[in-house]
C-alpha cells in the first residue's frame, strides 16, 4: 500500500466551518434567541394570516406527551402507541432507556402515556 | 306607697320634713330596686326562651337517632333474611348442579412481569458503482437484524442483535454463503433511577453512532468512513445513567466502561496487525484469552437541552484508551466528539469528529481520524400539496477518513428517503466518492429498501 500524502481539499477548514456553525446555533438555542415562523406541523395556508411560531415548554413538569414527542422522534420516525400492547412497551422502553440513556422518571413518564395509549 | 303619702299628707300638719325626705329616699330606693328587678327579669326570660329553643332542638336529634336506629334495626333484620336465603339457595344450586371452575380474568398486560419480542431492521438494497469496471449493479441482501429482547422482571433485560448477511462465495468458489454476525449481547440491570449496568457484547458510547445507526435510522444505505477507525461493540461491563437537569427536559447522560478492547491479530505490535474488534476473550481453539491481558476503559458524557418540543441540541465527549499489543507496549486511544441538532420536526443536523491514535512496532504512532456531518430536511416543511412530497426527506452527507497510514478518502453524498410508512422506508443516493484508497473509486448510486420493526 503506497503511502500518498497529497490531499484534494482542506478538510480541516471545512471541519471549523461545520463546528463554528452548529456552535452558533447551539448557542443561539441555549441563550433562546432562535426563534422561526416555519410551523412545527403542516397547516393548511390561508390567504391572510401568517403562521404562529411553535410555542416554548411551559415551566413545569414534561407530560408523557411532551417526553415521547421530544425523545421518541430524535433517532426514528414516531412510533404510535397503538402498535404494542402494554407489556411491549414496557419491554421496549426498558430497551430504549439503555439505548437512548434516558433518566427513569422520563421513561417512566413515557411508558405510561405509551400503554394508557396502546389501547391493548 | 301613694295612698300613704296621701294619708299622711292629709294630717300633713304631723309629718315632719325629716321623716318625708326618709320616705322618699326610701321611696327612690324601692324604684331603684324594682328597675334592677325587671332587668334581671328580661335577661333571665331571654336566657330561659334560649334554655327552651336548645331543649328543643335536643329533643327534635334524640327523634331523629331513635328513628334512625329503628331503621338501622330493621336493615340488619333484612340483610340476616337475604344472607339466610342466599345461603339456603347456594345450598340448593349446589346439590343441584355439578361444581364449575371459575374462569380467570383477563390478564392485566402492563402488570406481567415477564416479556419476550423481537425488534430489528432488514435492508434490501441495488448498488451500481461508475467509472469502474467490473462492479456492475447488482442486487444485495444489505442485512437482516433481528434483535431479541427478554424482559425478565422490572429491572432486568436481555437484549441480543444479529447481523444476517448473504455474500458471494466467489471468485474463489460458486455459490454464497450466509453468515451470521452477533452485533450486541448484553444483560441491562437497572441499579436505580441513575445507574444501569449493562454486561456482555456490549455497543460502545464512542459517539452515538453504533447505538442509533441501525439501518433504518441513519438515513444513508452505508456508515460514515471514519467509523472505520473505531471499534463498534466490546466485550466488557458498563455502567450508565442520565440525569434530568431542571423540569424541561435537560439531562446530563454518562457511560463507564471496561472492555477487552482492541488487539493484534498476529500477537505482534505491526500497524497492519491492529484488530479493533477481534477481542473477545475466547480463541476457536476454546482457549480462555484477552490476548494481551490489559483491557481498556473508556466513557462518554453528553449533555442534552430541549429548547421547545423537536427543537434540541445534543453534544457529547467520549473516548477510550488501552493495550492492543500483546507485548502490552502500546496504547490505542481514540476520542469522539458528537453532536445532533433538530431545529423543528423538519430539520436535522448530526455529525461527529473522530481522532485515534495507536503506537506501532513498524510505523511508529499512527494517528487515524475523520468526521462527518449530515442534514436532513422534510418537504412536509414547506406545506405544498403536491401528493407524495410530503413523505420526501432530502439529505446529504459529508465524511472523510484518514487510516494515519497514508490512504485518505472522501465523499460527497446527495439523497432522498421516501417514506412508505413510518417503518417502511425507500432510500437513495449518490456518492461522489474521492480519494486515494483503491478499494474506494469511482462514484456510486445505492438505492435501499429498509424497514424497522
Amino acid at each position: 500500500m503506497s503511502r500518498i500524502t497529497g490531499f484534494k481539499s482542506d478538510a480541516r477548514g471545512k471541519l471549523g466551518v461545520a463546528v463554528g456553525t452548529l456552535a452558533c446555533i447551539a448557542c443561539i438555542l441555549c441563550a433562546k434567541g432562535a426563534d422561526t415562523n416555519a410551523p412545527d406541523t403542516k397547516t393548511v395556508q390561508s390567504n391572510a394570516t401568517a403562521v404562529e411560531p411553535a410555542k416554548e415548554l411551559p415551566k413545569k413538569t414534561l407530560s408523557g406527551a411532551e417526553l415521547y414527542s421530544m425523545h421518541c422522534n430524535r433517532c426514528h420516525p414516531e412510533r404510535y402507541p397503538t402498535e404494542r400492547t402494554a407489556a411491549q412497551w414496557k419491554t421496549i422502553l426498558m430497551h430504549m432507556r439503555v439505548r437512548a440513556n434516558l433518566p427513569a422518571e422520563q421513561a417512566r413518564t413515557i411508558l405510561k402515556y405509551l400503554q394508557e395509549n396502546s389501547g391493548r | 306607697m301613694l295612698t300613704i303619702a296621701l294619708a299622711l299628707s292629709s294630717q300633713g300638719q304631723n309629718v315632719s320634713q325629716e321623716d318625708f325626705n326618709a320616705l322618699k329616699e326610701t321611696v327612690n330606693n324601692l324604684a331603684h330596686a324594682v328597675e334592677n328587678l325587671e332587668k334581671t327579669h328580661a335577661v333571665d326570660e331571654q336566657t330561659h326562651h334560649k334554655d327552651i329553643e336548645v331543649i328543643q332542638q335536643l329533643r327534635q336529634k334524640l327523634g331523629e337517632t331513635q328513628q334512625t336506629a329503628v331503621e338501622a334495626q330493621k336493615q340488619a333484620a333484612e340483610a340476616q333474611k337475604q344472607a339466610g336465603d342466599a345461603q339456603k339457595q347456594a345450598v340448593e344450586a349446589a346439590t343441584a348442579a355439578p361444581t364449575k371452575p371459575i374462569l380467570a380474568g383477563p390478564i392485566d398486560e402492563a402488570t406481567v412481569n415477564h416479556n419476550f419480542m423481537i425488534l430489528g431492521d432488514a435492508e434490501f438494497q441495488f448498488a451500481k458503482t461508475f467509472g469502474q469496471p467490473g462492479f456492475p449493479g447488482a442486487f444485495l441482501l444489505a442485512d437482516f437484524a433481528p434483535i431479541f429482547l427478554y424482559r425478565g422482571g422490572d429491572n432486568v433485560l436481555f437484549e441480543a442483535g444479529f447481523d444476517f448477511i448473504l455474500q458471494n462465495n466467489a471468485p474463489a468458489s460458486p455459490g454464497a454463503t450466509t453468515t451470521v454476525n452477533l452485533s450486541f449481547a448484553q444483560l441491562d440491570y437497572l441499579l436505580n433511577d441513575y445507574m444501569t449496568l449493562a454486561a456482555g457484547n456490549l455497543l460502545l458510547p464512542l459517539g452515538t453512532y453504533s447505538q442509533r445507526g441501525a439501518g433504518w435510522l441513519n438515513k444513508f444505505p452505508d456508515d460514515p468512513l471514519p467509523r472505520d477507525e473505531l471499534p463498534g461493540a466490546g466485550v466488557g461491563a458498563q455502567i450508565l445513567g442520565a440525569i434530568p437537569v431542571g423540569q424541561e427536559g435537560k439531562m446530563l447522560n454518562y457511560a463507564v466502561y471496561g472492555v477487552n478492547g482492541p488487539s493484534s491479530a498476529d500477537g505482534t505490535g505491526n500497524a497492519s496487525a491492529l484488530d479493533l474488534g477481534g477481542n473477545v476473550g475466547l480463541r476457536t481453539d476454546n482457549a480462555v484469552a484477552n490476548l494481551h491481558g490489559n483491557p481498556s476503559g473508556g466513557g462518554r458524557v453528553g449533555l442534552f437541552i430541549p429548547y421547545k418540543p423537536h427543537y434540541d441540541v445534543e453534544i457529547g465527549i467520549s473516548g477510550q484508551s488501552g493495550p492492543w499489543d500483546n507485548a502490552g507496549k502500546h496504547l490505542w486511544s481514540a476520542g469522539v466528539v458528537d453532536a445532533s441538532l433538530h431545529l423543528g420536526s423538519y430539520v436535522e443536523v448530526k455529525g461527529e469528529y473522530i481522532r485515534s491514535k495507536y503506537g506501532s512496532d513498524d510505523a511508529g504512532l499512527v494517528e487515524p481520524g475523520g468526521w462527518w456531518l449530515q442534514a436532513g430536511y422534510k418537504l412536509a416543511g414547506l406545506n405544498l400539496e403536491f401528493p407524495g412530497v410530503n413523505n420526501i426527506e432530502l439529505v446529504g452527507r459529508y465524511d472523510t477518513a484518514h487510516d494515519g497510514l497514508g490512504i485518505k478518502s472522501q465523499r460527497y453524498s446527495v439523497g432522498y428517503i421516501y417514506y412508505l410508512s413510518n417503518t417502511l422506508l425507500f432510500e437513495g443516493d449518490y456518492e461522489f466518492r474521492e480519494g486515494n484508497d483503491p478499494g474506494f473509486q469511482g462514484n456510486e448510486l445505492i438505492l435501499q429498501l429498509s424497514y424497522g420493526f
